[in-house]
């Protein structure tokens, strides 16, 4: 258990994706191996999202049956619903973000694609873990139950926009690995096509050398980070642009589509789970409402938080 | 990298799969001559319209609830969604290659075919992938009308995001000839043209929740046209 701990450490420092980490074009963070600590993350958020139900129970004690059973109740239940309410966001987005991801041919293979997310709720479900004790002391301090339900929804917010930053972050990393990989595959291609070359016609030998002289300053330093072998790169390719290849310029072209697949699928993302977590619903848990696992189909997420600011505004 | 063989050592789950994602990246196996016959490629792209249509199908057909008398409503959409793009696709087919014919193009005839049928399963799994959202709508959104609309705008959002694969399919055939791009238009009028009576003439697919559930519609004789415009002269008439 030890390990996946600090396997989450490792993502939350970002020293998961850091640049050499990447360039075998895949995160070296299994999901298999997160996904306990998330659950964990995510049961504990939801311990302190419930606190503010028992102490309100127990405090209007006898106003109304049952009131403190209910509470417990749920607590227990959104406990699960929490790391539930991740999960189920992304089995509704995982699976358009992997097609629109293939029709654009990039070349993020499933299993990877697989392996980001979960770094990604990994992050997320890090902040927002962190943050569950503040929850828990205003849960314990308010009595305004719009107020919990907006500052619920500040919480996850924050979370979700840095889970999401990181996801865009390590997404560019990859795809400068993979720049800085293709460049050091054609470099040794044409060295090699070189070394032939010479070999065969001794005359032009001159020339040649002249060439292999460029191809060498050119090439990066072994044991520089690949970030930087990619900056060169970008910079080589920025004074060579016509002496690209067709296949090259596809290539590039397809990473800034992926890359326009992974923005909007953000947004997507947060709708979704915004839209989710009204599904779920409830979280909080209304004091005077009966324990109910969930409500009935009504409304929306964003109506209901609107209803929120209005009545805590006192209108 | 993009396979140029069909994957054959996946395992039997996966395999569909594979052969999906290979469509979706415009592997060359779907439609030029690579190993495998002719007759088993166009068995693949048929399966895979089949299988995700299906999927897509099925959740399509909960709009009611998942209870057991509305359990049929889910198989019938499940049989129809596939039954509706390969039916469209097949009364298109003859007036396409007398088109062709015409143009003296006929040589090239079985490979658009197979362009065009590629993208027909690269379309069922791009719905496929919808799917999941499409029950978190019906989870969230109880109307019957928007629930309409929803899947209208899924079906749009598919068809549209289909024209890449299209494209890139078809990009042998332009380079041959391109004419193709022409015939391409035309193929897409045909298609739209008998699409929209097809979808018509096979409701329901969502299953309004007050009538009883049908394969067909008892009513379900009738012109998808003179309909939207009945609808439209009702709405402008007030």
């Amino acid at each position: 258990m030890a390990s996946r701990w600090q396997l989450l450490d490792h993502v939350l420092r970002g020293e998961a994706t850091r640049g050499d980490q990447l360039v075998t074009g895949e995160l070296s963070v299994g999901a298999r191996q997160l996904a306990p600590v998330l659950v964990a993350l995510g049961g504990l958020y939801g311990l302190c999202m419930g606190s503010f139900g028992i102490i309100r129970a127990y405090s209007t004690e006898g106003m109304r049956d049952g009131a403190v059973t209910d509470a417990w109740l749920q607590v227990a239940a959104t406990t699960v619903k929490v790391p539930l309410l991740f999960l189920a966001t992304l089995v509704v987005t995982l699976p358009s973000l992997y097609v629109f991801n293939a029709l654009v041919g990039s070349s993020l293979k499933a299993r990877s694609v697989l392996r980001l997310l979960i770094a990604m709720l990994g992050v997320t479900l890090a902040v927002l873990a962190s943050l569950g004790p503040i929850v828990a002391f205003f849960g314990v301090s308010t009595t305004s139950y719009s107020f919990m339900i907006l500052l619920n929804v500040a919480c996850f917010g924050v979370a979700g926009v840095l889970g999401l930053a990181f996801l865009l972050r390590t997404l560019h990393r990859l795809a400068l690995a993979q720049d800085a990989q293709d460049m050091q595959r054609r470099l040794d291609a044409s060295r090699k096509a070189n070394a032939e070359h010479e070999s065969m016609a001794d005359e032009v030998v001159e020339t040649e050398a002249a060439d292999t002289e460029t191809e060498d300053k050119d090439e990066p330093d072994a044991s520089s980070a690949p970030e930087l072998r990619a900056v060169k790169a970008a910079a080589k390719r920025g004074t060579n642009v016509g002496r690209e290849s067709p296949l090259q310029l596809i290539g590039e072209r397809t990473d800034g589509r992926a890359k326009a697949v992974f923005r909007i699928w953000v947004v997507v993302f947060g709708l979704v789970g915004a839209q989710m977590s009204w599904v779920l619903r409830p979280f909080v848990g209304s004091p005077d409402l009966p324990f109910a696992l969930f409500r009935e189909r009504e409304s929306n997420f964003f109506e209901s938080v609107a209803g929120a600011i209005a009545r805590l505004l006192g209108a | 990298m993009i396979a140029s063989v069909p994957p054959s050592r996946a395992l039997w789950w996966q395999r569909p799969f594979r052969h999906a994602d290979g469509v979706l990246r415009g592997a060359a196996w779907a439609v030029a001559g690579v190993n495998t016959s002719r007759r088993r490629r166009v068995a693949t792209l048929l399966m895979l319209v089949f299988g995700f249509g299906a999927l897509y199908g099925g959740v399509m057909g909960g709009f009611a609830g998942v209870t057991p008398d509305r359990w049929l409503q889910m198989t019938y959409s499940a049989v129809k969604v596939p039954l509706l793009l390969l039916a469209t696709f097949a009364l298109g087919l003859p007036s396409y290659y007398v088109v062709h014919a015409l143009l003296g193009l006929s040589r090239d005839f079985g490979d658009a075919v197979r362009a065009l049928l590629a993208t027909q399963a690269g379309l069922t799994v791009i719905l496929a992938s919808f799917a999941p959202v499409t029950a978190l709508w019906y989870l969230s959104v109880p109307d019957y009308n928007l629930a309409l609309l929803f899947n209208a705008a899924m079906f749009g959002l598919a068809s549209l995001s289909a024209q890449v694969m299209l494209r890139r399919f078809y990009r042998p055939l332009i380079a041959r000839d391109p004419r193709h791009r022409t015939l391409l238009r035309v193929w897409l009028g045909i298609y739209a043209f008998i699409g929209v009576q097809m979808g018509w003439t096979l409701r329901p697919f969502i299953g309004q929740p007050d009538i009883p559930t049908a394969f067909f519609r008892q009513d379900a004789i009738g012109n998808a046209y003179e309909a939207v415009w009945n609808i439209v002269v009702r709405v402008l008439s007030g």
